[in-house]
């Protein structure tokens, strides 16, 4: 299987590196040199040659899988070749059809005939291309015959597999007497073998067996060294850590299972290796080493990534939440899983070299097959979870029963004598199990990164809040981000490597990835992830264009230049909306959408727009219209209609006013346009107060006049210029009224002033004693609350309230005036 | 300069948003390069081509103003005039005045 896999692996580098060797080829043959032709019909016999011993060899390999797929591979890189061939010739086609052109057709019957020399290159010319184009029919021929034999080793190839899987042995023939001394003979083999070998090797390379374990040994070491020192924070889990986050358990799994399993490879590769290098290996030995380590490697690891992910020893570090004791026992499993598939390996290798008989292999497969099936069947029924009440819940049904019938399906085809299919089987429930365990395990990581403040905790959150204004729901969003790309990641890489898996071409998966990135056709409309995508990306550079280029105009142009807040606003939220549009437009055209369609749509909607959404667009003007006038600015004092209050927002469809009371109130923008607005800060906010005082019939009026004036005048926030006056307005039915009109520099201080004139004029008064008369509208009885009955503790508690409560509204009063002192009260 | 150095606030905060933006049109750009071969077909008839690909052929016909990715691995295709060409799947073809030309 892991052959199978670096196989695939290669292929796709191959598909992927070949386009540019391509080029290159088709570069190298730019200029049509003399004896083109011949020279590319020699390629072509020659490729011809191949692909007809190649053909051959097919018959010969029905049977062996892995050669059909090596002649697939050459098969296409012949039918590259011819395609390069062919494409040798298209510079000197050019240059000839050119020619042909300008030579013009030759003369019909009734004209007069052309020069000998016209007529003699022309035909020179045709048979020239007439050549070429049989040259390259014969490189198309070529190819579409090794595209023939490309789909005939396909078709052959998945009739060996069903051969493979529907072929049934004679079990009683392979589970005979007879097996039991042909293992003996073959191990007396093999036995033989090694000993020879081991004896020749001590007897003549001593030294290098010992030189290159301990290079092996000692690269080892360096690595687990280095890397516990490196990663040892990390690496090892904290047992006193109560609550690790699911990240660091997931690091300490993945760090915890690739250093030791590096270190181990390292081991086992460089000792191949040297014993290589030092020629220590004979004969078949060094396959059978290969095969060791192979599954050395990987039984190591299995255990490894098991003991990582499941903690036995440590249950707060545990990646799958289960139970310690079936913990314990799902390690068992596995690790005796991957001994019985990595044994079973390696006595296939044996017998393959060893030559041993049919039966011997029928009946070590036989002995894996059943060995799996009965080891998938305990997982199934082991019960690693706990419920609260204490009593063990098994696996989820959909789970243990996939599990079990697997197993049984495994001991059953095996038992059948399908030894095959029972193979692939296991073989498929180990790998996929694998791929889809890890694949769940970067799901469970990705929720718990989408968690809410998880993001923010990584070391790569913490990274970006200290080297960037990121907040924290920034990167909380961020977060959000990364967990939906990490699903994402995950579908897109263990997909394909199933279907890999499960025997699927990687020819068909590029074509279907093609397919979805290039576009779907439904009718004439094409969608295409890329279009939609790289439509996106434009939208979105276009507007970090726009606002960056908003932020450094309003920032650095405009603020340098003084440029008044009004207009620097109208100006930014105009380049906004600019920005913006038009990024929308780049964008819908980079979808791939075409606008002059998207016009005629509007077109047609236009006409409903005008009606249905006659309000928005009213709107929306007069937003236009409020940032190229400017009647009033961020910040201004407006009263529109009952509405009063500074304005904190003007957008395109609305304007926020907050009253006094902090109240937001949502002015559509129509209404600012179509009805009277008043601005109280409008060009400047100087603005008038006026200060009614009435003084009893019978007082020195001008007396009266002249402490009002004299009042005025006297307060610092009153202008000198436009001077206050003193109005006397009225001789009311009560009273003489007078009124104080004062002007202040800024309006939004009317309160202030407006109470200390009034507080002065009474003391004034009653200084001077004008009396203001009022007029009592009813005569309120004071009732005295009755006596309570004498109860000192009673009063005593009332009073202690009462001082209490004093007390509080003193401090009240303090804080409200410490509070208070910096700011000013609202106008009203 | 480094974002964290620009003094202002906003200049900050662009700056970083600019540096993550690059990265993502950097990573887009990396998985969206696919490529195929296209024929345009600028005419106001009808032209067809023969594409020889994967060992079939098919008539690949081009309506007026028709354009059409195809091959995207390499083929063979028989132009209107009868003259065959082999494409890597990367070039255009044109087709003015019932001539095809490849660039």
């Amino acid at each position: 299987m892991l052959f199978r896999l670096l196989r695939l692996i290669l292929i796709l580098t191959l598909a992927v590196s070949a386009p540019l060797s391509f080029d290159a080829v088709a570069q190298g043959l730019g200029q049509a040199p003399a004896g083109l032709v011949a020279d590319q019909q020699k390629i072509i016999q020659a490729l011809t040659t191949k692909t007809d011993n190649f053909e051959k060899q097919i018959q010969q390999d029905a049977e062996e899988d892995s050669s059909l797929v090596d002649i697939r591979l050459q098969l296409e890189e012949l039918s590259r070749q011819s395609l390069n061939s062919a494409l040798a010739f298209r510079t000197r086609l050019g240059e000839i059809n050119g020619r042909l052109e300008q030579l013009g057709a030759a003369p019909a019957a009734g004209q007069p005939p052309e020069p000998d020399i016209v007529s003699g290159e022309r035909e020179a010319l045709v048979s020239e291309k007439a050549e070429i184009n049989a040259v390259i029919a014969q490189a198309q021929s070529l190819s579409i015959r090794i595209s023939g034999l490309i789909d005939k080793i396909g078709n052959m190839r998945s009739e060996l597999f069903r051969n493979v899987l529907t072929k049934r042995y004679v079990l009683s023939d392979a589970l005979s007497p007879q097996v039991f001394s042909d293992a003996r003979d073959e191990f007396g083999n093999f036995y033989k073998a090694v000993s020879s070998w081991l004896s020749f090797a001590f007897k003549f390379k001593f030294q290098a067996i010992l030189a290159a374990t301990f290079v092996a040994l000692g690269l080892a070491l360096v690595l687990l060294v280095g890397g516990r020192r490196l990663f040892g924070r990390v690496f090892e889990a904290d047992p006193s850590n109560e609550d690790p986050s699911y990240l660091s358990r997931l690091s300490v799994a993945f760090w915890s299972t690739l250093l030791p399993t590096l270190a181990v490879g390292v081991f086992l590769a460089s000792t191949v290796f040297f014993f290589n290098y030092y020629n220590v290996l004979r004969g078949d030995i060094g396959l059978f080493l290969n095969a060791l380590a192979a599954v050395i490697g990987v039984v190591f690891c299995v255990n490894r990534l098991t003991n990582a992910a499941l903690e036995p020893r440590l249950p707060n570090w545990r990646l799958i939440p289960v139970e310690t004791g079936p913990a314990r026992w799902l390690v068992r499993l596995t690790t005796a899983m991957a001994v019985v598939i990595g044994v079973n390996y390696f006595l296939s290798v044996i017998n393959d070299k060893m030559g041993s008989p049919l039966s011997l292999t029928i009946a070590r497969s036989f002995g894996a097959t059943i060995i799996v099936g009965i080891i998938l069947i305990l997982m199934a029924m082991l019960r690693p979870f706990r419920a609260r009440d204490g009593s063990w819940r098994p696996w989820p049904a959909w789970l243990r029963y996939t599990a079990l019938a697997l197993g049984l399906f495994t001991i059953v085809a095996a038992l059948l004598g399908y030894i095959g299919l029972a193979l692939f089987v296991s073989l498929q429930v180990v790998v996929t199990g694998t791929a889809l365990i890890t694949a769940y395990i970067g799901f469970l990581s990705a929720r718990a990164i989408g968690e809410e403040g998880a993001f923010a905790n990584t070391s790569v959150g913490r990274w970006l809040s200290d080297n960037s204004s990121y907040e924290d729901t920034a990167l909380d969003q961020l977060g959000l981000v990364v967990s939906v790309a990490i699903n994402v990641m995950i579908v897109l890489v263990f997909l394909p490597l199933i279907l890999l898996m499960w025997g699927f071409q990687p020819g068909d998966i590029q074509a279907w990835a093609y397919k979805l990135a290039t576009g779907i056709n439904i009718g004439s409309v094409t969608i295409s992830v890329t279009g939609i995508l790289s439509g996106i990306v434009v939208f979105v550079i276009g507007y970090f264009l726009t606002r960056w280029f908003q932020g450094w105009l309003d920032g650095s142009v405009m603020a340098r230049g003084k440029v008044d807040t009004g207009v620097r606003n109208s100006i930014r939220l105009a380049v906004g909306y600019a920005g913006v549009a038009l990024a929308a437009l780049v964008g819908i055209s980079a979808a791939g959408i075409d606008l002059s369609s998207l016009a005629l749509v509007a077109g047609a909607l236009s006409l409903g727009i005008g009606f249905g959404l006659q309000n928005v667009v009213s709107n929306f003007v007069s937003g236009l219209i409020l940032l190229a006038e400017r009647p009033f600015k961020v910040g201004d004092w407006i009263v529109a209609g009952d509405v009063s209050g500074t304005v904190k927002k003007i957008s395109v469809r609305a304007t926020e006013i907050e009253t006094f009371q902090r109240q937001s109130v949502i002015l559509p923008n129509s209404n600012l346009i179509n009805n009277a607005v008043g601005n109280w800060t409008h060009r400047n906010k100087l603005g008038r107060v006026d200060i009614k005082v009435g003084v009893a019939y019978g007082s020195d009026v001008k007396q009266v006049h002249a402490v009002l004036l004299e009042i005025a005048r006297s307060h610092p926030m009153v202008l000198k210029n436009p001077e206050p006056f003193v109005l006397f307005s009225n001789f009311g039915p009560a009273a003489l009224e007078f009124e104080i009109r004062v002007f202040l520099a800024d309006v939004m201080n009317g309160n202030i002033a407006q109470n200390d004139i009034r507080f002065a004029v009474l003391e004034k008064f009653s200084s001077e004693h004008i009396e203001i008369p009022s007029t009592p509208r009813a005569v309120v009885e004071a009732h005295k609350p009755k006596a309570w009955p004498t109860d000192d503790d009673k009063i005593e508690a009332d009073f202690a309230e009462q001082e209490q409560i004093r007390a509080e509204a003193e401090a009240e009063k303090k804080r409200l005036v410490k509070s208070r002192k910096t700011k000013k009260p609202d106008p009203d | 300069m480094p974002c964290e150095m620009q003094q202002r606030r906003w200049e900050h905060r662009y700056c970083t948003m600019w540096k993550s933006l690059v990265a993502a049109v950097a990573l887009v750009a990396a998985i969206g390069s696919v490529h195929a071969a296209s024929a345009v077909n600028k005419d106001a008839e009808t032209r067809t081509l023969v594409v020889t690909e994967g060992g079939s052929k098919t008539d690949l016909a081009l309506a007026g103003g028709e354009t059409v990715e195809f091959c995207p691995n390499g083929c063979f295709v028989t132009l209107p005039n009868g003259d065959l060409e082999a494409l890597t799947g990367s070039e255009t073809v044109e087709i003015s005045g019932g001539v095809a030309r490849i660039k």
